[in-house]
């Protein structure tokens, strides 16, 4: 008889069941606290307060989690500092992965950049190192991002529109020129595993132009299956599990090749704002880092060897402390499931290193300006949550690509919470708070819960080939629209508090002409000029890789090192393994 | 008028953001309008199943900055094949204001920027669809 596979949430719980539990409140205390609590209630807290001990705040993307009125010892009675909490750096990283947090490293300022040509994109990066920033964000434009070259018919009119346009390594070569490589830590975009798969090996293939030697480079990539397949709607998608094998084989390849990088970054960013509530978010990417783990396990890999790099994505929204509680929540989780699930050796292993965007979809076009104060409050959930490294979205993001003035204001957002709040003094401020605590617990619980409910599908490819998920997005989309409609997320001067009169315009960024045809000219002349033996000999070499399941980056670095085009090597990927037909999602 | 309204939407481009057409198509069919989703494509498939379908609207979805190169493509599209007089051409998505006044200068009936509301939707759709049949009277 087969013995039925054990879910990640059964595994855990006969794990941690034999663990001794210290609570911190004796239950003497406890009792007559209890007491005080119940008297209280009954004299002091108005009925109508009574009645309505439990709230749940209605925001965007929020998760409707009930609130209670007031929290007290009570809400966590169990409460064990050491096991739940532990001091920061320690095990189970619920107060920060390091002993010292922002003390010791600030967190990395990243903003996103991206429009244009390579060489406007240049400028644009060198600006905001120039200001301040301490890592880059390189953002992609449609075609690059869906993958197809500059002069594709299917490319007319979006190129360089809202990221930067790249269709071969010497795309990269004036992306990157003057940048001090080594030095900077540069995180590539490259939302799905097919376009890391591409695009990564420009990178490096740029890089050996330019004599650095791999590993010197340091940075991340997304890689990641749920923006592939489930976050966003395109033309030709190859099937899951082409997709899913494609997104482990780069991480196996940078892994072994290129040691500093962080190979992926499970994305929960973009599937919130796509539509999920924060747990959805978490649980999705866990799910997704789970199936990668025992795919790496299968092929025979040390469990540390790739637990040491997993790097998550999240998106801050407007409910501050569920944001704060999750960043936690999800670091405790984290932690269980490499320890007691994969029974990882590495302290690295064990921690969730995270960045943060703060959410685009909660900022609003009418009155703009007040996006500013809505980015600047995610922003400062995230850093109470501990995270590593951070973008702020800009307030005129519903109207263009933002400008210099407001991607820099962005920038400033950071560097204000930085340097002159005092807030990175101390690590993990919120810990022991009654109410952070309850809700990291409840927060912990549900996106376990979650994570089960995906296990018990058959795992995450399945939940996706099914459309479990494209479903449960559509769903909370829909939801979400007819609260904001019928009032119950309010949103300041959209359905609360508008503005008797129209405010003054902001500027709005405007996009570059000249960028398209230029583009498709230097195309034009790489065509020519390089070897087409090679190319040829590079791509067809790809395609059988592809087919024998053999690991796609040695080949597409090849594709690479010698000026093919994205646009040829996702034709190729689209060849080898047929096209797949996503859910529909309405 | 006679018959429910028709409407045909589309992702522009390779553009990757469609929560908020999918949003409106779900809006459109609970108004009780026939929605037919057809995902990305591009102006001249977007006016070749227009005609197929024989729609009243045709709404297309911009987030990435194509919204004049392409929108352009698709009213010079619609006007080769005689269709401006009866199909209502929106254009929905993220862009600046000023291109907003452009894309009605192109050609474009409507169009709708972060914020619009189902009922705005909804009754501009009907009216300009109404507008257009009373001319073609």
């Amino acid at each position: 008889m087969v013995e039925k596979k054990r879910t990640t949430k059964e595994i855990l719980q006969t794990k941690l069941a034999d663990k001794k539990r210290t609570p911190l409140y004796h239950p003497d205390v406890l009792e007559k606290l209890r007491q005080e609590f119940e008297r209280w209630r009954n004299t002091i807290v108005r009925e109508e307060d009574r009645k309505n001990w439990h709230t749940t705040p209605r925001t965007i993307l929020g998760s409707d989690i009930p609130r209670e009125m007031l929290y007290t010892p009570l809400s966590n009675p169990a409460f064990d500092y050491m096991q739940d909490l532990g001091h920061s750096g320690q095990e189970p990283f619920t107060r920060g992965i390091h002993a010292n947090m922002y003390r010791g490293k600030e967190f990395t300022m990243r903003q996103l950049t991206g429009y244009g040509g390579p060489e406007e994109t240049n400028q644009r990066i060198k600006f905001m190192i120039a200001h301040g920033a301490t890592g880059i964000n390189a953002l992609f434009d449609l075609p690059t991002i869906q993958m197809y070259d500059s002069d594709d018919p299917l490319s007319k009119g979006q190129v360089g529109m809202s990221g930067v346009t790249i269709d071969s390594v010497e795309d990269m070569e004036l992306l990157f020129k003057d940048i001090p490589l080594d030095k900077v830590t540069i995180s590539l975009v490259t939302h799905y595993p097919s376009n890391t798969a591409i695009l990564f090996p420009m990178y490096l293939a740029m890089a050996e132009r330019r004599g650095i030697p791999f590993d010197k480079l340091r940075g991340s990539v997304q890689n990641d299956i749920t923006l592939e397949e489930v976050v966003r709607s395109g033309l030709e998608y190859i099937p899951p599990k082409d997709c899913f094998r494609i997104q482990c084989d780069n991480i196996e390849f940078i892994r072994q090749n290129v040691p500093l990088w962080n190979f992926v970054t499970y994305n929960g960013y973009n599937l919130r704002e796509f539509g999920t509530s924060g747990v959805t978010e978490m649980a999705v990417a866990l799910a997704n880092a789970i199936g990668t783990v025992e795919e790496m396990l299968s092929r025979g890999h040390d469990v540390d060897w790739i637990g040491e790099r997993l790097a998550f994505f999240w998106s801050p929204a407007s409910d501050f402390f569920e944001e704060v509680a999750r960043i936690r929540a999800v670091r405790r989780l984290w932690y269980k499931i490499m320890k007691y699930r994969f029974n990882t050796k590495s302290p690295r292993s064990l921690w969730m290193r995270c960045h943060v965007q703060t959410s685009g979809v909660s900022l609003m076009r009418e009155e703009p300006l007040n996006n500013i104060i809505r980015a600047a409050y995610h922003a400062l959930a995230a850093v109470l949550g501990g995270v590593q490294s951070l973008h702020v979205d800009s307030y005129d993001e519903a109207y263009s690509v933002p400008t210099e003035e407001a991607a820099l204001l962005s920038l400033r957002t950071q560097q204000i919470i930085q340097a002159e709040t005092g807030i990175i003094e101390v690590v993990d401020p919120l810990g022991g708070s009654f109410y952070i605590e309850a809700l990291t617990n409840e927060i912990e619980t549900r996106i376990l819960d979650e994570v089960d409910e995906i296990e018990k599908m058959g795992g995450y490819v399945t939940a996706i080939d099914k459309g479990w998920l494209h479903k449960k997005i559509a769903e909370y989309f829909y939801n979400e629209r007819n609260s904001i409609e019928k009032g119950l997320i309010k949103i300041v001067g959209y359905n609360i508090y508008k503005a008797p009169v129209d405010l003054p315009p902001i500027n709005v960024f405007q996009y570059p002409e000249g960028v398209e045809k230029r583009q498709q000219a230097r195309l034009a002349r790489l065509r020519e000029q390089r070897d087409h033996e090679e190319v040829s000999v590079a791509l067809t070499a790809l395609e059988d890789a592809c087919k024998r399941g053999e690991n796609v980056m040695p080949y597409t670095l090849r594709c690479a090192r010698v000026c093919c085009t994205e646009g040829e090597m996702f034709k190729v990927f689209k060849k080898a393994f047929g096209l797949w037909k996503p859910p529909v999602l309405w | 008028m006679a018959g429910k309204i028709k409407v045909l939407l589309s992702k522009l481009g390779l553009d990757v953001h469609n929560r908020g057409l999918i949003t409106v198509a779900k809006e459109l069919r609970d108004a009780g309008m026939e929605v037919i989703y057809i995902g990305n494509s591009f102006p001249k498939e977007i006016i070749h199943t227009a005609i197929q379908e024989d729609v009243d609207v045709v709404g297309v979805s911009s987030l990435g900055g194509a919204h004049l190169t392409l929108g352009v493509d698709l009213i010079e599209e619609a006007k080769r094949e005689g269709l401006k007089q009866r199909m209502a051409f929106i254009m929905g998505g993220v862009f600046p204001p000023a291109d907003a006044t452009k894309l009605k200068e192109i050609g474009f009936d409507e169009t709708f920027m972060p914020g619009a509301t189902r009922e705005e939707i909804v009754s501009s759709i009907r009216r300009i669809v109404s507008d257009k049949a009373d001319r073609s009277l």
